[in-house]
């Protein structure tokens, strides 16, 4: 996929997630691109790593500073304790004339992590992405018990009972993922 | 020993082309790591009763060190070094390629901002916080000066459109001279092959026509270099995101691959959100939501086309004549 498809679809999730009125600050569109990425086989090609606080990929950190760059995004501030949120800038019109196709291919997903994760903070969004994390890439045996101690271990600070709470609602999400796919029309 | 041993990865000439003169899924970090890890080290460490990966990991932090796992602790202590914000390695630099080329611009208050550093907690939405990097609020125009003084040192240094085509031009001959095409990645050869190396190596290869790497060198001593054809405009990309590349693509068709050459950058790196005490009334705030400065610190990017000097007339009057159509926007197939 092209960098500016990337951006188009980058941009999507952020507005979708924004229409659902959740904030979209960096750290949300982190953990909700982690989700979409892992869902969905990688379709963006953004390498996440298991950071502090659960995935996190610095090429999608430079990224949105790339779409900063090209005025697609802004930033918006002053609110205070939450730290900026990312919005829609004068560009982001022109890629969404550049790339009507790949916007309308992702659509199904980008609703679908929109509307599962948008009314999330960020302490939320780490659980979960990192039972998603937990499940697809550590080694347990697959049951809830020890993929729940797995993410205590990880992140000491969510308690077992939580993370067990975490790993059935991901289990959840990974079977409804599978009855969305690509629109094809 | 992390901050000492931090830079150690470095090829010749640094960062100039890097990513085509290192085989692939090397780089700099990973050959820091390499001599962390080389023999002669190891003893030092053990000496020191130092861990080698704690070395390993607080010098080349959690972006180079994928598999590592780092505490809280760990955390801060490799933002102190690598950090995007507030890291010590962009203090260092900025204030020694400032002090060394004369670039006054790169020049801030390290000793107000590093007297104003603190660790923080950084708050979400919902009460949760973390460890962060952070200063007090007497330190807050010392950060906004720093990250002024990194945004001018790209536009004005990093970015300037003759440095860049002298790295490209090196970069092409470096691709004829060395081995296989590739610097070393072993420990001792990478620490044998220093500038000095190149330059030799590079007034060398002007004395010998036969050299396939003779005509870059040529360029490069006689200063002889590709001249400026075309730069990002704000125009030109809000009315086509990829205009300089169209306009590249449609050069090397008119006048040759060879005649032209396409550089593109940006800068690297998040936000420069960090917290920051109020000593007034002892909160923790967001820099973003209180500095006037940082939110409007403009990103530094770069598209610079490059032409032979023989065709520069020529192919300034024909991309005149051609721009509008050539950047034209298009929609995908």
């Amino acid at each position: 996929m092209k960098r500016l498809q990337t951006d188009a679809v980058l941009l999507s999730l952020i507005e979708h997630m924004e229409s659902k009125g959740s904030w979209c600050g960096e750290t949300h569109i982190q953990k909700t691109c982690y989700l979409l990425e892992e869902l969905f086989e990688d379709q963006l090609g953004l390498e996440f790593i298991f950071y502090k606080h659960g995935p996190y990929s610095f090429d999608l950190s430079d990224e949105l500073t790339a779409m900063r760059a090209d005025n697609i995004i802004k930033l918006r501030t002053k609110v205070q304790f939450y730290g900026p949120s990312l919005l829609p800038a004068e560009n982001s019109q022109l890629i969404k004339n550049t790339y009507p196709k790949t916007i309308k291919k992702f659509e199904p997903i980008v609703k679908f992590i929109s509307e599962n994760f948008s009314s999330y903070g960020v302490p939320t969004l780490e659980k979960i992405s990192t039972a998603l994390y937990v499940t697809r890439k550590e080694d347990t045996d697959g049951s809830v018990g020890d993929r729940s101690m797995a993410i205590h271990k990880l992140n000491p600070h969510v308690t077992v009972e939580e993370a067990r709470k975490t790993v059935k609602s991901i289990d959840l999400i990974i079977e409804n993922a599978k009855g969305i796919s690509f629109s094809t029309t | 020993m992390a901050a000492l041993f931090h830079d150690t990865g470095h090829l010749p000439f640094s960062h100039a082309a890097e990513r085509e003169l290192l085989p692939d899924d090397w780089n700099h970090e990973m050959l820091t790591a390499e001599i962390i890890r080389s023999d002669e080290m190891i003893k030092i460490w053990n000496d020191l009763k130092i861990q080698t990966e704690d070395v390993v990991k607080l010098a080349i932090g959690k972006r180079y060190c994928k598999d590592c796992n780092f505490t809280d602790w760990e955390a801060i202590l490799s933002e102190i070094i690598v950090g995007d914000a507030l890291g010590v390695d962009r203090m260092d630099y900025l204030l020694r390629d400032s002090h060394h080329t004369g670039v006054a611009y790169g020049k801030f208050d390290h000793h107000r901002l590093i007297e104003t550093m603190r660790i923080l907690p950084k708050s979400y939405n919902d009460g949760s916080k973390e460890p962060a990097l952070g200063v007090e609020d007497g330190g807050l125009h010392a950060v906004e000066s720093m990250l002024l003084a990194r945004y001018f040192m790209y536009t004005q240094l990093y970015f300037h459109r003759v440095r860049r085509i002298y790295d490209i031009h090196l970069k092409e001959f470096l691709k004829k001279w060395l081995q296989n095409g590739f610097f070393p990645t072993d420990v001792e050869n990478h620490l044998q092959t220093t500038d000095n190396e190149v330059l030799a190596g590079l007034f060398k290869v002007v004395r010998d026509q036969t050299h396939p790497g003779h005509e870059y060198a040529e360029r490069i001593v006689t200063r002889n270099h590709f001249r400026l054809l075309y730069d990002r405009k704000q125009e030109d990309i809000s009315k086509n995101l990829e205009a300089p590349k169209a306009i590249y693509n449609e050069l090397c068709k008119k006048f040759g691959e060879k005649n032209v050459r396409y550089d593109t950058d940006k800068q690297r790196g998040g936000d420069s959100d960090f917290p920051v005490y109020l000593n007034s009334n002892r909160r923790i705030v967001s820099s973003l939501s209180i500095s006037d400065v940082l939110p409007k610190i403009p990103i530094a990017a770069i598209d610079f086309i490059y032409i032979n000097s023989n065709c520069r007339s020529t192919a300034t009057k024909w991309l005149n004549a051609n721009r509008e159509r050539i950047i034209k926007p298009s929609t995908e197939e």
